[in-house]
């Protein structure tokens, strides 16, 4: 045997030996990776002041500093007046796009699929400088229903993406028994398919509606002067001077999209279960 | 057969053809009706726009009349600083997506093979990535500031002797892109490991292959398409990203996304940042083409029966 096939050798005795806590090491750095940053964010939104880590004296003061900012919070309500509306339009068009195509079969079928998931593909700052000349071009002026629109296209293809599965795993002989049951197309729509693709529909609201309420690029884009939402107000406050109420903020943000997220997980997988 | 039975057999086939007609008639109809609404808003808000800045990124002047012209693409490769903010833009591309190819994929094994709490570990994965994207930034200016966390803490440490930044040059632009598309590769990655039959591996462990050489040459090559998925969804958006060189790079790093922002916002040359933004679709285009020719598997369906 050559010395090169004898260190492969004590290579491989190595790795069956200390493989596995190698793994499990590796695995926890990165999980620590993930999370220290969110971690000494949290922590230091209770900072008297942004240059202070890790804080010494732990204050609410910027929680009510952020409460009293006018501004702060009516970014928040333009978030909500597009996120909600956002939310219903991309789940119906997603539920329309899941039905063609669950149920039907045509030409052009993968082009349609092909077409809905390229917004998801294509970098951000190019549809949204596309839309900005496009918009332009129309002489539409940019403001509440530009970044609507945008926000729809960007959130078409989770929605669909999502309720996709949840139709096709709908036994569609149910419907047919109802019909046969003397039910007419309406009725068995709202007693029979609506119940059964509910978990899908709401998870992918709350996906939606938290895609929609962290949407950054289009809307940057395409806002005009009035539309400020919290992420393009956090963006302006980041960029113009750093305090520690842009970290209350930020918690706020991850406490409720994370809450959205895990809602929206446990009815997948609720989803998940029904379905099989 | 009489003529009357002709006839008669004519004319159920002509009635059974005319209901044929009318069902898949009301069919179509109604695909019509349900496709209808979700292609038109792509095809007008997505498409058009996108075409619509390929015909600007051949014209000199916004609004433009006039005649078609080469003349943006030939002053990006005319300038050396355009070359320039290229090759940065591909370097860091490649450097992004390689640490969160290997990283990611260390990860997605471990959760698969090493842990039996997987749906935790998969969820510890995913919050961090719905969180805002510049909140996830801003967490790392929160770090790498002067006087920011990693500062204090090595000053504490005694590797420091005053207070340091690391923020605004390359490797903070790295740690940044590698931390926000860490988790869009373990999802690939995940899928396609947590598809694969152990037995496989068992089987050439039984047979007397060691653990690297099992890896190689079982569990690599039958995951290669969840990989090839993992690169294109990392090295994409890398390619096209204007937040993270903007806030952890600064005036430093300038990649080809701060250049479009920048000739959309302030300089106002659209014609020229259209041209920018043909040259990121290129890229895109080129990489969908390259992963789908290398089998990609972007549904994470590797290794399910057919």
């Amino acid at each position: 045997m050559t010395g090169d096939n004898s260190l492969y050798e004590r290579l491989e005795r190595l790795a069956y030996a200390r493989g596995r806590t190698a793994g499990r090491s590796g695995m926890a750095l990165v999980f620590a990776y993930l999370w220290i940053p969110i971690f000494v964010l949290v922590v230091m939104s209770f900072a008297q002041d942004i240059f202070s880590f890790p804080p010494t004296d732990p204050t609410l003061e910027w929680y009510v500093t952020f409460l009293n900012n006018d501004d702060a919070i009516g970014s928040i309500v333009t978030s909500l007046k597009l996120a909600l509306p956002v939310t219903v339009v991309s789940v119906l068009l997603g539920l329309l796009t899941a039905f063609a195509v669950d149920r039907y079969d045509f030409a052009g079928k993968q082009y349609l699929q092909i077409l809905t998931t390229l917004p998801l593909i294509v970098p951000l700052v190019i549809v949204g400088v596309a839309l900005v000349l496009f918009f332009g071009a129309l002489n539409v002026r940019t403001g509440y229903w530009t970044v609507f629109v945008a926000h729809v296209i960007r959130t078409i293809p989770f929605a669909t993406l999502i309720i996709i599965p949840t139709v096709v795993s709908f036994d569609e002989t149910l419907e047919e028994a109802s019909m046969d049951l003397g039910s007419t197309e309406i009725q068995t729509f709202k007693k029979v398919t609506l119940p059964n693709i509910v978990p899908g529909i709401i998870a992918s609201s709350l996906l939606v509606f938290t895609i929609s309420f962290n949407e950054f690029v289009f809307t940057f884009f395409v806002k005009g002067p009035g539309t400020t939402t919290l992420p393009t107000y956090i963006w302006s406050r980041v960029r113009f001077g750093l305090t520690p109420e842009v970290n209350v903020m930020s918690t706020v943000f991850i406490v409720v999209a994370g809450t959205l997220i895990l809602l929206a997980a446990y009815l997948t997988q609720v989803e998940d279960i029904t379905g099989r | 057969m009489s003529s009357s039975q002709l006839s008669n057999s004519g004319a159920l086939s002509t009635q059974l053809h005319r209901f044929a007609e009318y069902v898949r008639g009301r069919r179509r109809r109604s695909l019509a009706l349900i496709i209808g609404a979700p292609v038109l808003a792509l095809l007008t808000f997505f498409v058009l726009p996108l075409l619509s800045m390929l015909w600007l990124s051949l014209h000199t002047e916004t609004g433009a009349s006039g005649e078609f012209t080469l003349a943006n693409y030939q002053q990006l490769i005319a300038s050396t600083t355009y070359l320039e903010i290229l090759k940065t833009t591909l370097v860091l591309t490649v450097e992004t997506t390689v640490i969160v190819t290997v990283v990611g994929y260390v990860l997605a094994y471990g959760i698969v093979r090493l842990s039996t709490r997987t749906n935790l570990l998969l969820l510890l994965v995913i919050l961090p990535f719905w969180t805002n994207y510049i909140i996830r930034m801003y967490a790392w200016i929160n770090i790498l500031q002067p006087d920011g966390a990693l500062s204090s803490i090595l000053m504490s440490l005694g590797l420091l002797a005053e207070p340091t930044g690391f923020l605004y040059n390359r490797a903070a632009v790295l740690v940044g892109f590698v931390y926000v598309w860490l988790p869009l590769a373990v999802l690939p990655f995940y899928a396609s490991l947590n598809n694969l039959d152990e037995d496989l591996i068992e089987a050439a462990m039984d047979l007397g292959s060691g653990p690297i050489k099992t890896f190689l040459t079982v569990t690599l090559p039958l995951t290669k398409g969840g990989i090839i998925a993992g690169i294109t969804l990392v090295a994409i958006p890398t390619f096209g990203s204007f937040i993270t060189p903007v806030l952890l790079g600064g005036t430093n790093v300038t990649m080809i996304g701060v250049v479009i922002e920048r000739q959309f916002n302030e300089a106002f040359n659209w014609p020229l940042g259209s041209a920018l933004g043909m040259v990121v679709t290129a890229f895109v285009i080129l990489m969908l083409a390259l992963s789908t020719k290398l089998g990609a598997d972007l549904l994470g369906t590797e290794g399910e029966a057919q």
